[in-house]
């Protein structure tokens, strides 16, 4: 006999296996503990049933023998006991019997004894029988832990599983139960659940089921459901088919999960990467994917469609005046208008869309938000192009009501641009290209309406591209020059400045600055262009300096939205200080309607160029607003009176009548009058009648190249040469003039 | 002295010092008790040091001088139930410490007292505690008491 049962490395390496023995007859107890403790286990003897408890009430033992016959409480009831003792219910428990005992064998396992043995003085079969045991014991265990971490895996995942085998014999898991929102032990079956499906996805569902039984194919699909609370989930369903030997399906088993969370997350990301977040209007991506499907089903059913680009009018004045939460409010309200004009859908489309019917391009119909303010209205469905311009008048009705954001009424305006498919484009890009062209055409007459692409916008707009596309290189290709028209005071031919007019050498060609100005302005290129003219005019004035002693100002004109610039200041300062030159060289002209179109913005930016000694001087004068009063804030020098009234002068009394009322005006404000535009002696005459004594215009000088400065003022100023000289002498000489406004008063 | 066949013959502690008696043991060892199975206890104890023998031996001894006492008052009383018990008891005991017939007459008694009233097995109880009475002599013989 081998001294030891064969063991496993697990057995070994584990703690000696406790064993609570027990047996009445004393001799049979000594030797089977003799025989077990050398075969590695810990024996604890005990002669008696009742002994037996005692000890298990102080200590857990991994195995108990128990003899079958014994004085009361024999083998049966210890066990029976045992087993109702907390802790012990899965503790293994073998009987040792006689071995013609059958009736001792049924009650050990009735008793709840894990294994009978009969007794036998073969130590290595007993032994074999209690390893066996214990390795049973210990696999149970962990089989039990591992299917409550399952189960706390599957209630954490809301998974659960089942088997399903065919005609409503389905099986759920405890946590499958659960995730229908049922109690752990409920019975229930198909019908059931399928009830909980809203009707039409339990239509699909079932066909689908049907299809895949009758093929016994995997099934997988998420299943919404309707808990008997009212919560909404949805489910996620994974079945594969079981098949018998004989490979014939006999059912599903397969896994369940609570996958709303999920889904909600999923139809989240779906959403935000569809709408805008601000206005929650379908953004750029949903609305080309819109645009084309609607473009698709026009092209099937022969019918057009219409694209609306809509670009709010000034909204960057909104934005920078009453700060960018209120133009996020005033966007959000425009949104909503535009909204109501619209049979607007918002439902986050995909792939559903392909299961619609006929009508379903109907649902493609809303308002999108491409970015900032521009918005774009997506007409799957019109008749002509009057049924687009409706909706266009509609939009701009809507726009033109006051808004009431940031603790004040703002009047904000639209152009609108539309496209119609087929006509004005067969992709969704010549759609949304022409609606721009066909918008710009309404931002550059006037804004504040809607304009219907046509091939005469598109011509135009391919010049202006082309246009802009040179004006972008001018700057760094060097084809930028400012000419310069002297400003004189006639009363001692003196000349007191120069304006700085911007030229534009294309190809051999001067352009003039009215063919590219308002392009420059439109596309926002007049800032790079003012800038380099302020720096090349700094410049100028030191070469000047240099070689004629010019001490002057030079003007130069600047749109108003360089004044909302931060850098304005600094730019100038740099310019003037890398050439050394004092602040006072830089003039700035600003037209009245682009002072008056900006004014808030404008002012500080005013003060902080006067602080520096940066003059100011408002350009075209008397065109603009009838009111002048906010002319008494502002802290300007100059005005320049339009030329519009001295090409008048002597012609219309209301000419002259506009220009005292100038003068008067600053005189009263202490401000300098300039006349523009003077080109005959008759004009020069009656300003300086007057009291206009500054003046500039083509009978002093046309603008000239910087080079020719100096020769015409050698030629026509210093030489007393020039025909203007005498007169203007004379009227000097002969009259007083106590309204004479020269400098300031 | 413990007479042991087969092959090793350990300096058990539980020999007797007082060895070299062999005729002292008149009756077979052999005979009652089977020394295949008391070299299986000796397998339990291979190198004697716990003295496994000795101590199983007298602990049957010491059991079978009651039990003997006890099965002549229960068979006096017709005490079937008790009867059958130590019938049963002393059937395991006396199996393991080799006393083969003994345990078969256990054996043969318990199993007819399930169907017989002691009164019935005369012979048969008189035959086991005969029997017993052998064991006990050639254990004490083995322990030399």
């Amino acid at each position: 006999m081998s001294p030891a049962a064969p063991a496993t490395a697990d057995d070994r390496t584990r703690e000696k296996p406790r064993v609570l023995l027990v047996d009445d007859d004393e001799v049979t107890l000594m030797l089977t503990a003799i025989a077990l403790r050398e075969r590695g286990f810990q024996v604890v003897e005990c002669e008696s049933g009742k002994r037996a408890l005692e000890i298990l009430a102080e200590t857990t033992p991994d195995i108990v023998v128990l003899d079958a016959l014994m004085p009361e409480p024999d083998g049966f009831t210890t066990c029976r006991l045992l087993r109702a003792m907390p802790g012990f219910e899965n503790v293994p428990v073998l009987m040792l019997t006689g071995l013609d005992d059958d009736a001792s064998i049924t009650r050990a396992y009735e008793a709840g004894a894990t294994d009978f043995f009969v007794k036998s003085s073969q130590w290595s079969l007993l032994d074999g029988r209690l390893r066996y045991l214990l390795r049973a014991s210990r696999t149970r265990l962990e089989l039990e832990r591992s299917k409550a971490k399952l189960a706390r895996a599957q209630d954490l995942a809301r998974m659960g599983s089942f088997d399903w085998r065919g005609q409503g014999r389905l099986v759920l898991s405890g946590e499958a139960l659960r995730v229908f929102g049922y109690p752990p032990a409920e019975s229930t079956g198909l019908r059931a659940l399928l009830r909980m499906v809203p009707a039409e996805d339990r239509r699909l569902l079932v066909r689908m089921l049907r299809d895949a039984t009758k093929r016994g194919s995997v099934f997988t699909t998420d299943v919404p459901i309707n808990l008997w609370d009212g919560g909404e989930r949805v489910i996620h369903v994974e079945a594969e088919p079981e098949f018998n030997e004989q490979g014939q399906a006999i059912g599903y088993t397969g896994i369940l999960q609570d996958v709303t969370d999920r889904r909600v997350a999923e139809d989240k990301i779906r959403h935000l990467a569809n709408f805008d977040a601000l206005t929650g209007l379908p953004n750029r991506r949903q609305l080309i994917w819109r645009a084309e499907r609607a473009l698709d089903h026009a092209k099937r059913m022969q019918h057009q469609c219409a694209l609306l680009l809509i670009d709010l009018d000034r909204f960057k004045v909104i934005n920078d005046t009453l700060g960018h939460h209120s133009g996020d409010e005033l966007l959000m309200e425009v949104a909503r208008r535009l909204r109501g004009c619209v049979r607007h859908s918002d439902q986050v489309l995909d792939g559903a869309y392909e299961l619609g019917g006929l009508r379903s391009h109907r649902s493609l119909e809303a308002v999108g938000r491409l970015g900032g303010d521009e918005f774009v209205a997506l007409l799957p469905e019109v008749a002509d192009e009057h049924d687009a311009d409706r909706v266009a008048q509609r939009i701009l009705e809507v726009t033109r009501e006051p808004i009431f954001v940031g603790g004040q009424e703002c009047f904000v305006t639209a152009s609108v641009g539309v496209a119609m498919f087929p006509r004005d484009g067969g992709t969704v890009a010549d759609l949304m290209r022409n609606s721009d062209v066909a918008m710009y055409s309404v931002k550059g007459t006037g804004r504040n309406a809607a304009a219907i692409y046509g091939p005469q916008l598109a011509g135009r707009g391919r010049e202006k591209l082309e246009l802009e596309t040179a004006l972008h290189k001018a700057i760094e290709r060097n084809e930028l020059v400012l000419h310069y028209q002297p400003k004189i005071d006639v009363r001692n031919a003196r000349l007191i400045g120069v304006e700085a007019l911007m030229r534009w050498q294309r190809g051999g060609r001067l352009v003039a600055p009215g063919e590219f100005i308002p392009l420059a302005e439109e596309t926002g290129l007049i800032v790079p262009l003012s800038e380099w003219a302020m720096g090349e005019a700094a410049r100028q004035a030191r070469t000047w300096q240099q070689s004629f002693g010019f001490a002057e100002s030079i003007a130069v004109n600047l749109p108003s939205r360089l004044f909302e610039r931060s850098n304005l200041i600094d730019h100038i300062h740099h310019c003037v200080t890398t050439q050394g030159v004092p602040h006072r060289v830089i003039m700035l002209e600003i037209t009245e309607d682009n002072l008056m179109k900006d004014l808030q913005n404008v002012i500080p930016a005013l003060h902080r160029l006067n602080e520096i000694g940066v003059e100011i001087a408002i350009d075209d004068f008397g065109t603009g607003y009838s009111s002048l009063s906010y002319l008494t804030t502002l802290p300007i020098s100059e005005l320049k009176i339009d030329r519009s009234f001295v090409r008048d002068l002597g012609v219309s009394p209301q000419s002259s009548a506009v220009v005292t009322a100038i003068i008067a005006l600053a005189r009263s404000l202490g401000l300098r009058v300039i006349a523009e535009g003077v080109e005959t002696l008759r004009q020069m005459e009656v300003l300086h009648r007057l009291g206009v004594v500054v003046m500039q215009g083509f009978l002093f000088s046309r603008p000239v190249a910087p080079g020719d400065l100096e020769s015409w003022l050698d030629q026509s100023v210093r030489s007393r040469a020039a025909p203007w000289i005498g007169q203007a002498t004379e009227l000097e000489a002969a009259a007083e003039h106590p309204r004479a406004v020269s400098g300031r008063v | 002295m413990i007479r042991l066949p087969g092959p090793r013959r350990p300096r058990s502690a539980a020999a007797p010092a007082s060895g070299g008696a062999p005729g002292a043991a008149a009756a077979p060892p052999a005979a009652v008790l089977d020394p295949r199975a008391i070299e299986r206890l000796h397998e339990l104890d291979p190198t004697g040091s716990q003295g496994v023998v000795e101590r199983v031996l007298r602990a049957y001894q010491n059991a079978l001088a009651r039990q003997i006492d006890e099965i002549d008052a229960a068979r006096g009383a017709d005490d079937s139930e008790r009867l059958s018990r130590l019938a049963h008891t002393l059937k395991s005991s006396s199996a393991s410490v080799g006393a083969v017939r003994l345990s078969q007459l256990c054996a043969g008694v318990e199993r007819a007292l399930r169907t017989q009233p002691p009164a019935a097995l005369g012979a048969e109880v008189e035959a086991l505690i005969h029997e017993a009475r052998q064991v006990a002599a050639a254990v004490r013989a083995i322990l030399v008491v």
